[in-house]
């Protein structure tokens, strides 16, 4: 009953949102930020009351929904199916911590439409939790699709100049992977009668690698566009550059990770076959992502698009660590989810207020601003630093445990990956010293006003993170490890099956018929 | 033919399978009357309400009851689960249009009662389609759907296009009637019967297929049927009609007609050869192609939504390919064509009659940039249009999206997974004028220098139709589970 509490209280606060006057902007934004804070109340406590032992069924929602045909006698009843485990306790608390901060974050730069703004926030967040949430295929479907509306909205209203190209290329982008994914769920469900996510985990393992390797081309194309993965990652610039803030902030750090999500639980958990024989492709895509989207990050003129394509960069490490495979690669990479979502999110939120002061984003634009708002550096700084991985912050944590294990699996690609930490750190760090530091050339730029208690007051709380992720890795990484474990024990037996079939030269099918 | 035979062809069963036909021609006898009667508009609205409903609640009867008539009238018309569900979607589409339509022509002293009249005569029509089971049968609810919609489609007199749309629908349509009367003329010629029993056993079916002279009569046929559905190559009729046709009569036309051409062409899928499979899904991805493209272009968003009742025709001929091609679900091709159906007739009757309505109140509507601002004008309106367009191009939360779910996998279960895969990727283009129609009414503002509109309170009626499709879209697209189950 929680989850369907978490999930759609959301739309009940979107419903009365919607319910307010036009005018009634007060009423609006307070309805919003205390129903997100409401849910990230009711997030904490589930985290802090999941233990990593649990059975998914403490929380588990069943509801038989619908049915459709299958190839069996009796049809697939798809069941409206809603459960935590390992594989998303992060990323629902991160969604849920997250939205009051970006409502907050709204105060500044969302003016026109507030009602309007306020109704598709909240239905996103339905939508995002739902979708780390839903344990049935069809389901899932559901809120993966769902989620692409409020944001086309966002983008599409409150955005910059090239809204419209930038929205519209967004959402058919995406569309048409998802739609080649559904597809795939077409045919699975007809084939395996049944959409349960983890009735489905435990039988497409035991398919020929061939039929794995289908399906999983047809997921890995939808979630590596939502991700994005080079070469599908030409929207996700555009998009950035023109979402307000506030959509910037939870395109970055909940929207792509749901394509990481659905990596690691569909393409690796639920087809670990076709995972092991496409390891080598999705780590290459991942390591070459890094550095081609530091190297883009390097060339930017606009601080916003500077951080959009860093991004590119970052979720290449995501990816680089999931698909390496082993233990220490996927908690790296479940952790740099997070870590991505924190640190890119205060990128995010930084910029906007810096924007919302000066109208531009063009680097030369900028320079000596740690003379005027000094406490605006110091946040600055830190989250550069915290991007780029210094030591005791938590970007280090995530991309030293996907270099290792990476390095066990494929020491190539993770020495290529390393080299996209020293990019990084030089990108960031330019930028850092192009907006910061020097003599302040630009007259406007003198009278500029430091951040003031709003701002500082909705930062605080992810900069709490950062350091606590940085410090004390284990309490987070504790709560997935048995999620992972399970993740990794398939992908080893798939690695098994491989191996054994590779050195017998026998075709895979008898590999799996031995075992 | 003597009364005595009469009687056995017009037996209990077969007034049950025709009783909803039977009601609307009553209704249609009334109302007429009730033309030259000093009665108010109120009774032959109520006349008119109480006919299709009635309709309806008669062909629920044969939905609920477990023994259905089955063929009747020495086995040419068909009154099953199936048909009564066609029939429920044709009153269905019937009474949006109608209820659109109800000050849709306030400024221009048309004669409602007459227009109430031919509206009031195409259901009959459409109902005789979806049950026909011999060729002849369907011919004659096929004009008696086509011959009210020739002139309702010219019923603005006043309008040029309005006109040329009525002409150029009754100039086409005519060549589709001559080629479906020649087409049967060709096939009673070779089986000496104009039933669809004719094909019902496969070595009686196969003996016909190999004669050329039946083969050049399906051909026919199946050319008159793609040209009331709108497939490729027949499709170039559709949108200056669409667009010049008063728009609640559009869409009947939309939501109407093209069920009831698939209703027939669900039923006489039979007299295709299998090997016809891979042809008409060829047929339906240019259809769709053709359909998505075209509109990609369109600024007049009356003809857009002509082409993609193209396209999404298009989609539907994929669930007919794929149960040729041999779906291995007997019967799923038919669920999924009924509920793309159901959905669409909500969907399209909904979006032209919010146009309609628009239209009316004087706003330049009809074109893209009418439209703009219209999310800060008329805030609900928006919203119920962009619910509609995100059904169209199958989104879910709406019926839409299980439509087009359901019809895909009748083509993936068929092993036509290319097919399928191509299709959905052309339904990607088709988001693409959808979205269009979001963006002129949410994102971008009211031309400077527009004429303010002074918008009329919108009509009741228009109200409750609007609802009723929008409430019906969200229906199936939510909890569509009672809606599978009876299809």
């Amino acid at each position: 009953m929680q989850l369907v509490l978490l999930t759609f209280l959301p739309l009940v606060g979107a419903l009365l949102v919607l319910l307010t006057p036009k005018g009634a902007e007060k009423a609006q934004r307070a309805i919003a930020l205390i129903t997100t804070l409401a849910v990230a109340a009711l997030g904490i406590v589930l985290y802090a009351g999941y233990e990593p032992g649990f059975d998914v069924s403490r929380y588990l929602i069943e509801v038989p929904w619908f049915t459709l045909p299958s190839s069996y006698d009796a049809p697939t009843l798809v069941y409206f199916r809603l459960g935590l485990d390992g594989l998303s306790i992060l990323m629902v608390t991160l969604t849920a911590l997250l939205m009051p901060v970006v409502i907050l974050s709204t105060w500044g730069h969302v003016e026109k439409r507030v009602k309007e703004f306020m109704v598709w926030m909240l239905v996103m967040q339905t939508g995002m939790l739902g979708t780390f949430l839903a344990l049935d295929l069809v389901l899932f479907y559901f809120f993966w699709e769902i989620s692409l509306i409020p944001l086309y909205f966002l983008v599409g209203i409150w955005g910059g100049e090239r809204r419209l190209y930038a929205t519209v290329k967004f959402f058919l982008y995406t569309l048409a992977g998802s739609l080649i994914m559904m597809i795939a769920i077409i045919a699975i469900l007809y084939e395996r009668g049944t959409s349960n996510v983890y009735d489905l985990v435990n039988q497409l393992c035991r398919e020929p690698v061939e039929q794995q390797l289908w399906y999983f081309a047809a997921f890995a194309l939808a979630f590596g566009i939502k991700v994005p993965i080079l070469p599908f990652h030409t929207w996700l610039p555009d998009a950035h550059t023109e979402a307000p803030t506030s959509g910037s902030v939870v395109l970055a750090g909940v929207l792509l990770k749901m394509g990481t999500y659905g990596l690691l639980r569909f393409c690796i958990h639920m087809l670990p076959g076709a995972a092991v024989a496409a390891q080598p492709v999705m780590m290459a895509l991942g390591a070459i992502g890094i550095v081609y989207g530091a190297l883009l990050a390097w060339a930017q003129t606009d601080l916003k698009r500077l951080i959009a394509c860093s991004s590119v960069s970052h979720l290449g490490y995501v990816v680089l660590g999931l698909f390496a495979l082993t233990p220490a690669g996927l908690s790296g990479g479940m952790l740099q989810m997070v870590n991505h979502g924190i640190s890119t999110g205060l990128l995010f939120l930084l910029v906007g207020m810096i924007y919302e002061r000066r109208h531009t984003r063009a680097l030369e634009q900028f320079g000596g601003i740690a003379t005027v708002m000094p406490v605006f550096a110091l946040f600055w700084v830190f989250t550069v630093l915290s991007s780029v991985g210094l030591p005791g912050l938590n970007g280090f944590v995530g991309e030293y445990l996907i270099l290792l294990g990476s390095f066990q699996s494929a020491p190539l690609w993770s020495v290529i990956g390393l080299s996209g930490v020293i990019f990084g750190a030089v990108y960031l760090l330019m930028a850092t010293r192009k907006v910061l530091f020097g003599s302040v050339t630009i007259p406007a730029n003198r009278t500029l006003a430091d951040l003031n208690g709003r701002e500082i007051a909705l930062m605080l709380p992810l900069v709490a993170l950062a350091i606590w992720i940085g410090v004390r890795p284990t309490d987070f990484t504790r709560k997935a490890e048995p999620g992972l474990a399970l993740v990794s024990q398939r992908v080893l037996e798939a690695q098994q099956v491989r191996t054994a079939s590779l050195t017998n030269e026998s075709p895979l099918t008898e590999g799996v018929a031995a075992r | 033919m003597n009364p005595q035979s009469l009687q056995t062809y017009f037996d209990g069963a077969a007034f049950v399978a025709l009783s909803p036909l039977i009601v609307i021609a009553l209704g249609l006898l009334l109302l007429l009357l009730s033309s030259v009667l000093p009665v108010g508009r109120s009774v032959s609205n109520l006349l008119m309400l109480g006919t299709l409903l009635g309709s309806a609640a008669l062909h629920a009867r044969i939905l609920a009851s477990e023994q259905v008539p089955g063929l009747v009238v020495g086995r040419s018309y068909a009154a099953d689960h199936t048909s009564a569900i066609w029939g429920i979607l044709f009153v269905l589409g019937t009474l949006i249009a109608w209820l659109y339509s109800l000050r849709y022509y306030e400024d221009e002293r048309a004669f409602q009662t007459e227009h109430d009249v031919l509206m009031l005569a195409t259901p009959l029509g459409m109902m005789l389609m979806a049950g026909a089971h011999d060729l002849i049968v369907f011919f004659i609810g096929l004009e008696l759907l086509s011959i009210p919609l020739y002139a309702l489609a010219a019923f603005r007199r006043s309008r040029t296009k309005s006109v040329e749309a009525g002409l150029k629908y009754f100039l086409l349509g005519a060549f589709g009637a001559a080629f479906f009367l020649y087409g049967s003329a060709l096939i009673y010629t070779t089986t000496g019967s104009i039933s669809l029993d004719a094909f019902a056993d496969d070595a009686r079916r196969s003996a016909i297929l190999g004669e050329p002279l039946a083969l050049a009569g399906i051909a026919l046929v199946a050319a008159s049927v793609f040209f009331k559905i709108s497939a490729f190559p027949f499709h170039l009729w559709v949108p200056d009609v669409y667009e010049g046709s008063p728009t609640p009569v559009t869409a009947l036309m939309a939501t109407g007609t093209k069920a009831a051409a698939f209703a027939f062409l669900m039923n006489a899928a039979v007299i295709l050869p299998h090997s016809a499979a891979n042809s008409v899904a060829l047929i339906a991805l240019l259809t769709m192609a053709a359909g998505n493209f075209a509109a990609l272009v369109q600024t007049d968003v009356k003809r857009m939504l002509a082409y993609s009742g193209i396209a999404h025709a298009g989609t539907l001929l994929l669930a007919v390919a794929g149960s040729l091609a041999g779906d291995p679900k007997a019967g799923a091709a038919l669920e999924a064509s009924l509920f793309y159906m159901g959905a669409y007739v909500a969907t399209a009757g909904g979006a032209f009659g919010l146009l309609a309505l628009l239209e009316r109140d004087g706003e330049h509507t009809t074109t893209l940039d009418g439209l703009r601002g219209l999310g800060q004008r008329r805030p609900v309106i928006a919203a119920a249009l962009t619910l509609f367009m995100l059904s169209l191009g199958g989104i879910p939360a709406t019926g839409g999206f299980l439509g087009k779910y359901l019809v895909f996998s009748v083509a993936v279960r068929a092993d036509m997974t290319i097919y399928a895969a191509l299709g959905v990727l052309l339904s990607v283009v088709a988001l693409g004028y959808y979205l269009r129609v979001v963006i002129a009414m949410w994102m971008q503002s009211q031309p400077e220098g527009s004429p303010s509109v002074d918008s009329k309170p919108v009509a009741l009626a228009a109200t409750f139709a609007s609802a009723v499709c929008a409430a019906l879209v969200l229906w199936m697209g939510i909890l569509p589970r009672w809606f599978l189950d009876t299809m």
